[in-house]
């Protein structure tokens, strides 16, 4: 008897959507001109004119071309999918927090009184995560450590000289909200090359105090805007700003501020919404997706105004994970996402989480760096409950047609809000919309302008539908 | 927007790279600046 995976429909699959024949699904990205065609499982995609669509569904020469490559695309989704290895770790040296801003998903008390990772006990995790990154990652490439939190710096005693100890072994970046990046913390972190991030969500003090303060609610704006102009063209250096409904209005302000202050890259990332307070801030998905997309068209017209872009990194992310999926570098966008399986967060008493968003959630811990093996924690349950988390078996994902491009975030979310992995995350008509736009950008030969510098450095063309006609 | 680029009738391309891919959304992992 011949098993499911080898058996094969008796089907040449000659035609479009029938039998073995390729699903192209038509998607509307809302185009003048252009409607797209989809293959969801192999994350092809074609831009077809509106007046060609029907004969392009019968054209045996497209479908052919893609036929010749589809195993490819199959195999490139495959191994983004199910066949990286872990390369970051986020390490929480702390619990604590000095501020109480209105979404963050780890829960007030564990960052009101949370407990510090010792420096001995930071050294112990860093030496036994290089011991293990020499086993698995390639030569030549170096993993990353990003100290994370609540706010790595309250911790800096431990930090600073991890850092310098392990300067050789990892890549380390830091993610601060910047009250205690004082000049010297600035140098340091400068010196070694250290990736800094900052979080601010609007340039407008009243906006950006609605969300980010002090436990006792006092405004840290003005510490933020010294920060920013103290590491003015330091290249490590770039800003989050948190989309949530009290600063959406406010985005292309936004764009302005950063491009304005030399920021090269920028992430306006929708509100993650794990824990009950954010949800109460959450905007609206097409509400928000307009405000979204009037800062992305800033961006580029600021470009074209100075010659100096500003890159949003999410979305130019969604944007690679459509003209290059292995390209990119974000991995909450794939199903299933990095979490468990690219990088895990550590938290300060060892304990090892899927992902940051999960370190407030107990019934995530699986296992403790301290005591146990990190590839047996990788295949503990509270892991597998996120690595094997598939856009599959969620509904709407299972029959959607841009699945590979969104890869329905976040599983905290969809765990906290419904109790339940197998649905979507917060967001899904956002990602729809973010989709279609980054199509419209393709067909109106932009899509470049929105890219970071040499973003497709290291990759080869390996389908070009137009290169083929001429060559006929 | 402005500045666009006459296009053809279809428009299908795919690059490829070894994959890389490393992060979560609450930090940039953007290695390389912008273009100037």
């Amino acid at each position: 008897m011949v098993s499911k995976h080898e058996f094969k429909a008796p089907s040449r699959g000659l035609s479009l959507n029938s039998g073995n024949g390729p699903s192209l699904i038509p998607v509307d990205i809302k185009h003048p001109n252009y409607v797209a065609l989809i293959e969801p499982d192999t994350a092809f995609w074609s831009l077809v004119e509106k007046s060609a669509l029907a004969d392009t569904l019968a054209d045996a020469d497209f479908i052919d071309a893609y036929k010749q490559k589809a195993d490819r695309f199959a195999d490139e989704i495959q191994k983004l999918r199910f066949g990286l290895a872990l390369n970051a770790v986020y390490v929480n040296p702390t619990a604590r927090c000095n501020l109480n801003c209105t979404y963050c998903y780890i829960p007030q008390d564990m960052r009101k009184s949370g407990v510090d990772m010792t420096k001995d006990q930071l050294i112990q995790s860093l030496t036994k995560l290089r011991d293990y990154f020499k086993k698995v990652m390639p030569e030549g490439r170096l993993p990353q450590i990003i100290f994370h939190g609540a706010e790595p710096l309250l911790n800096k005693e431990a930090v600073f000289p991890a850092i310098e100890q392990f300067k050789n072994d990892f890549r380390f970046g830091v993610q601060t909200n910047g009250v205690l990046l004082d000049d010297e913390a600035i140098e340091f972190l400068v010196k070694h090359g250290v990736g800094i991030g900052l979080s601010l969500d609007a340039p407008i003090k009243e906006v950006a105090d609605r969300t980010r303060k002090t436990w006792s609610g006092e405004s840290v704006y003005e510490n933020t805007l010294r920060v920013m102009e103290k590491l003015k063209g330091y290249d490590g250096y770039n800003v989050i700003c948190t989309v949530t409904k009290e600063n959406m209005a406010n985005l292309t302000d936004v764009v302005d501020f950063f491009h304005g202050q030399g920021v090269p890259a920028i992430m306006l990332n929708m509100v993650r919404c794990t824990l009950p307070p954010a949800r109460e801030i959450k905007p609206d998905d097409h509400e928000v997706a307009e405000y979204f997309f009037k800062a992305l068209n800033r961006t580029y017209e600021l470009y074209k105004e100075t010659g100096r872009k500003i890159v949003v990194a999410n979305f130019a992310n969604i944007l690679v994970s459509i003209l290059a999926p292995m390209a990119r570098r974000l991995m909450c966008d794939i199903s299933p996402c990095g979490g468990g399986r690219i990088f895990f967060a550590l938290a300060p008493d060892g304990g090892m989480f899927p992902c940051s968003e999960f370190i407030g959630l107990p019934e995530f811990c699986g296992g403790n760096l301290f005591t146990d093996d990190i590839d047996e924690v990788l295949q503990t349950k509270e892991f597998k409950m996120v690595t094997e988390r598939k856009v599959e078996d969620i509904n709407p994902c299972n029959k959607c047609a841009i699945r590979h491009f969104c890869g329905s975030p976040c599983p905290a979310e969809a765990h906290e809000m419904h109790g339940d992995m197998k649905c979507t995350g917060a967001f899904c008509e956002f990602y729809e919309e973010q989709v279609r736009y980054a199509f419209r950008l393709i067909a109106d030969g932009i899509a470049e302008d929105f890219l970071w510098q040499e973003w497709d450095k290291d990759t080869e063309t390996i389908f070009d539908y137009q290169q083929l006609e001429l060559a006929k | 927007m402005k500045n666009q680029k006459r296009q053809s009738k279809i428009i299908a391309t795919r690059k490829s790279c070894s994959a890389e891919g490393t992060g979560l959304s609450h930090y940039i992992l953007m290695d390389k600046g912008a273009k100037k």
